[in-house]
């Protein structure tokens, strides 16, 4: 393999005609090359096939080295691997006691939550049924992920509403009523995995399974009913970690 | 004016495929096995079809099995190896970056008894072909892997990895969807035993695949029946789709090399642009070693907003792809392959998927670098002009 940018001629070049380096016909890529023999790097066929070290020429390449959104980068940088998936083990490799399903009849996970500025589920006139998408942040359960879904409930006195996240699907398919920042109050959900007995009143490390960086998350049991399809739970004091 | 900026997830029609198709959909309706004129008309466009889907690849015609998909002749290939071979040398090798249509057939496989080593990838995606000598076994028969990735349009070092493969005896399955008309791939040169290809990523129709099947290799049928391409995939043929497949092979060879030079030189302008207006987009995977019109982007800083920027450019006109969201359906794709990469969670499901294709234009590409400082620069903006609009009305 040559990586070198000594002078090449076209045949030098592996003839192909390609066009992957930019160029028709490697002749024209060779004459190029006469006067920016860095770009010899575009050759796929001649230049090694792994990635320097410092990155691409341009700088632009992203290395997978830590969370662009926060500083714990030796925790989350590793790849996901098939160990950090265990059972009662996080993404982060934490404990948590129970996995959080969502009721088999609802179309994701069912959540109370409640716009960072309440007001907007009246002016908004949100309503049972409507596409919403926001941001979970602040002290309860703030998640760096978008999250849309649907509306279940809505509570225009006071703002709280109750939606089930989907996934984008929906809103692309109907549109959708964007609530900016919101609070994420209390979960609904089935126990269906457990190592412990949950008991009201008692905070719990759990792990909603559709969470997609399946980190786990705490709270308080405040509701429990057992039923044929799992424990059902409400959550509330939600946390991530 | 919409502006498709998402080729690898499927291709628009190109009108002379469409116009290849349309007297098979009409008045050339026969039965390509039936033994009359009706019959025979139509085996002929079939197995023209079936001679520019060979001559692309540098096969002979008999080596192309027409399929009903990519993910058909997938399965075709790797259920078909281990269904002639041996339960004690069921040892397969694939990679972690690999399309649904492998690592599932992969995992149910291994449900029945194969064992199924899947190769590491380093962050620009690449399978080091050193990793794969080093994990064959006396007893692989077969070794799959993608020439091009779906996700960061990394291109495989396929004649290493196949040489390698060929050297150990094993057999050599290259998944093609992605890479096929957009880079050679040359049978002739290439030591590989099986490839596989879907029309609908090459300007032709969906429903149609092919499998390449290399001389004296032995494939056990997934589907019994009539006997149908000799024997290895039974059912009357999808005629229509099959020719429009023949078709755009055809131009693809003729093509190629224009389309990727232009989409190579639209791509790299395109990033150019959009990096010079917000400094913190980065790019997964290699620079050059992508697929031409391929590029998979991150926006530091914004990566949990992917969701909100897909549907802001949607609103705009642009049909990007992007990473994967909580409660949605299809959490396995793409972000598997970035975490695969090695990335946090956080950056694998906020990447935003851009591909050219034969029919963008340069006014296009101009007016996604105009928009997209815009759009980014309103995500934080979007909820005060709602806000303001509700107010007004």
């Amino acid at each position: 393999m040559t990586t070198s940018a000594q002078a090449l001629s076209a045949a030098d070049l592996p003839g192909l005609d390609c066009g992957i380096c930019g160029f028709r016909r490697c002749d024209e890529f060779a004459a190029r090359l006469a006067t920016e023999p860095a770009l010899i790097q575009r050759c796929i066929h001649l230049t090694d096939h792994v990635l320097p070290s410092t990155g691409s020429s341009d700088g632009l390449s992203a290395t997978p080295h830590g969370c662009a959104t926060c500083s714990e980068s030796a925790a989350t940088s590793a790849p996901f691997s098939a160990t950090a998936a265990l059972p009662w083990r996080d993404s982060l490799d934490r404990e948590f006691e129970f996995y959080l399903e969502h009721f088999p009849e609802d179309p994701g996970p069912r959540e109370i939550i409640i716009a960072h500025n309440p007001i907007l589920c009246r002016e908004m006139d949100i309503q049972r049924g409507d596409i919403i998408i926001g941001r979970p942040l602040g002290m309860s359960c703030g998640c760096p992920i978008t999250h849309c879904g649907v509306v279940m409930e809505s509570d225009q006195r006071t703002g709280v509403m109750v939606w089930c996240v989907t996934g984008p699907l929906a809103p692309r398919e109907q549109g959708f009523k964007d609530i900016g920042y919101y609070i994420a109050e209390g979960y609904e959900g089935l126990i269906t995995q457990t190592r412990v007995e949950p008991k009201i009143g008692m905070r719990y490390y759990f792990q909603p399974s559709m969470c997609m960086l399946q980190w786990r998350h705490s709270g308080l049991v405040n509701y429990l009913n057992r039923t044929p399809a799992g424990l059902q739970v409400r959550l509330e004091g939600l946390w991530i970690g | 004016m919409r502006c498709y900026f998402d080729n690898s997830a499927t291709t628009p029609l190109d009108p002379r495929v469409r116009e290849a198709m349309l007297p098979y959909l009409e008045n050339l309706f026969g039965n390509p096995s039936s033994l009359h004129a009706d019959g025979l008309v139509a085996r002929r466009g079939m197995e023209e079809a079936r001679r520019d889907v060979a001559t692309l690849l540098g096969a002979e015609p008999d080596e192309v099995i027409f399929t009903a998909s990519g993910t058909e002749a997938i399965n075709l290939a790797l259920l078909g190896v281990i269904g002639e071979t041996k339960a004690a040398d069921r040892h397969v090798i694939t990679s972690a970056i690999e399309h649904p249509a492998v690592l599932m057939t992969c995992r149910a496989m291994e449900k029945r008894g194969t064992t199924v080593t899947r190769l590491p990838v380093g962050s620009d995606g690449i399978v080091e072909p050193a990793a794969l000598a080093t994990s064959l076994r006396p007893n692989t028969r077969l070794v799959s892997i993608m020439a091009a990735n779906n996700v960061v349009g990394a291109i495989q070092p396929i004649e290493e990895l196949a040489r390698i493969t060929r050297a150990h005896g094993a057999l050599f399955h290259c998944d093609a969807v992605q890479a096929i008309g957009k880079i050679p791939l040359d049978m002739r040169s290439l030591p590989v035993d099986l490839l596989s290809l879907s029309a609908h990523k090459l300007y032709g129709p969906k429903g149609v695949g092919a499998l390449y099947v290399r001389r004296g290799v032995r494939l056990a049928p997934l589907i019994h029946g009539g006997g149908q391409e000799r024997g290895v995939r039974s059912a009357t043929e999808n005629v229509a789709g099959i020719c429009g497949l023949g078709r755009a092979a055809a131009i693809a060879r003729a093509e190629m090399a224009d389309d990727a030079a232009r989409l190579v030189g639209m791509r790299d302008r395109l990033l150019a642009g959009i990096t010079e207006a917000v400094p913190g987009v980065y790019l997964f995977g290699h620079p050059y070693r992508r697929l031409p019109g391929h590029l998979c982007l991150g926006l530091a800083g914004h990566e949990g907003e992917a969701i909100r920027l897909l549907l802001l450019f949607d609103d705009a006109g642009f049909s990007l792809s992007s990473g994967s969201a909580c409660g949605s359906s299809h959490i396995a794709e793409p972000s598997a392959v970035l975490l695969a990469m090695g990335f946090d969670p956080v950056r694998a499901r906020g990447s935003l998927r851009i591909t050219l294709g034969r029919f963008t234009t340069d006014a296009e590409v101009d007016r996604f670098i105009e928009i997209f400082p815009r759009i980014v620069g309103s995500l934080t903006a979007t909820n005060l002009q709602h806000y303001q609009q509700r107010r007004q009305q």
